[in-house]
């Protein structure tokens, strides 16, 4: 895997070039404010028609951040309440807005950066409306229990980790070795800051640039089957196709090392993209995975256009985070040494 | 057998590493929040390289001797959004930062907090409060 992800980024990003050249320029940005989600599914009925490409599918290319104030999980004091009102959605965003971290003396948030300082904080970016009070819909609005024999296989894993965590570079995880990072999905979550992606569409082919932290998603929407179940991606295999104004992505062939909540590879994600006003796609995905979980659940994330371009997060390129990390380790091994020597 | 168990634990790593939401990587494993450091000096180098951007200054000692640091912050990204660029910071200028040294005892530090001279923040970023690029997006 490792050896053929080089080869597969640059014959992704080769592709994407030859998109933007092919593609019809994104649509000239309208400039109106987000609506909120369910508003904007109603208002896409009556008044308003998504736009198409030459080849006549629908026109989902953009530039967009799904940067979001609401949780995945529903906060267990609103029960089964999956909407806001439109006034308690907006002194909720307020009030994340404002929210600081916490910083005690001595605790993660006070020793870590004042996010303010470096652009960090949610607050000073753009951020989609929604009155969802958690991603995940439905009456739960949260992730079902995992099965057993997921929890046992989460405390091997847990148990096999423990004491080797700073071993060496390959025992780190893959977000911190700048490999893969949770927002590149399937199914494509929000992430911390610069959660901004670009859609660009060709002939048979959607493809989707996340700019954290690097890779593109090549969906063929040619009606091509999955590749074989022998063939196991980080990112899975993902094949396209449309129902009305809805690109639809059915995602399989995954490993055991993009565990999603604890999944295993046999990951199973539906997306659906469906362009509901001139400023947003509204993101849904189902997934399911009969070897974690007893039933499927299902998000809805909005994506608002932003300004453009993306810009390159070439993650690999000054990760001096990598060797620091196992040098602490290191000191950290040979303090306790030391102590054990004097006693 | 070692190799089977890193790329076990590589999976592990990533369930784990959805927690923290601002770094890419473990601060506690990198500093050491019973380091606190104050560095006054100069800078010499900003290295706008992703993950992280890096300050590279140098610090005068009470004994008049110059020891050369580097200090870690945010992504070049999120800080070109907000307005920042490479005359923000060029060579020369002088700063204040406080921060938590490495845990390895070398020379570079987390910068939790930089100062100008004059002392004005390097970026008090919140909307409508004096971010170099002070567009109220939201």
């Amino acid at each position: 895997m490792s050896d053929r992800f080089p080869a597969t980024f640059a014959a992704a990003l080769g592709a994407v070039t030859v998109f933007v050249f092919l593609a019809p320029p994104a649509s000239a940005q309208l400039g109106s404010s987000v609506l909120f989600a369910k508003e904007a599914a109603t208002a896409s009925s009556s008044t308003w028609t998504p736009p198409r490409t030459p080849d006549g599918v629908p026109d989902l290319q953009g530039v967009f951040t799904n940067s979001t104030v609401t949780p995945l999980e529903r906060p267990k004091d609103l029960g089964t309440k999956e909407f806001f009102t439109r006034a308690e959605a907006e002194a909720y965003e307020k009030a994340s807005l404002a929210r600081k971290a916490a910083t005690g003396p001595g605790t993660y948030a006070d020793v870590h950066y004042d996010m303010a300082q470096f652009g960090l904080e949610k607050n000073q970016s753009k951020v989609a409306d929604s009155i969802r009070t958690s991603l995940i819909t439905g009456p739960d609005g949260r992730v079902p229990p995992m099965l057993p024999e997921a929890r046992a296989r989460q405390a091997a894993r847990a148990a096999l980790n423990k004491g080797h965590e700073f071993d060496g570079p390959e025992n780190r995880g893959l977000s911190e070795r700048c490999i893969i990072w949770n927002n590149e999905g399937p199914p494509m979550l929000p992430e911390g800051y610069n959660s901004n992606l670009q859609i660009v569409q060709g002939h048979g082919y959607v493809a989707i640039m996340q700019e954290m932290i690097h890779d593109v998603r090549i969906i063929p929407t040619d009606g091509s089957p999955h590749v074989s179940s022998k063939v196991r991606e980080l990112m899975g295999d993902s094949r396209g196709h449309w129902e009305g104004n809805t690109l639809v992505v059915d995602t399989t062939n995954f490993t055991n090392r993009t565990a999603l909540r604890g999944s295993s590879e046999n990951l199973h994600v539906v997306e659906r993209f469906t362009r509901t006003s001139p400023d947003t796609v509204t993101y849904q995905f189902t997934v399911d995975d009969p070897s974690t979980w007893a039933k499927s659940w299902s998000a809805e994330i909005p994506m608002t256009k932003i300004d453009g371009p993306i810009f390159e997060y070439a993650c690999h390129e000054g990760n001096y985070g990598m060797p620091n990390n196992l040098s602490g380790a290191r000191a950290e091994e040979k303090k306790a040494e030391l102590a054990a020597r004097k006693q | 057998m070692r190799r089977k168990l890193a790329v076990l634990l590589a999976g592990a790593g990533f369930l784990l590493a959805t927690a923290p939401a601002w770094a890419h990587h473990s601060f506690a494993a990198e500093f050491d929040p019973n380091r606190p450091i104050k560095l006054k000096g100069t800078v010499t180098e900003m290295e706008w390289i992703n993950p992280h951007s890096w300050i590279h200054l140098d610090v005068k000692g009470p004994d008049g001797k110059v020891v050369s640091w580097m200090v870690e912050g945010g992504s070049p990204n999120a800080l070109l959004r907000r307005g920042f660029n490479k005359n923000s910071l060029p060579a020369g200028t002088e700063i204040l930062i406080e921060g938590y040294q490495a845990k390895d005892g070398s020379n570079r530090a987390n910068g939790r907090d930089i100062t100008f001279a004059n002392g004005k923040r390097l970026f008090l970023g919140s909307s409508g409060n004096g971010a170099p690029d002070d567009k109220a997006e939201k």
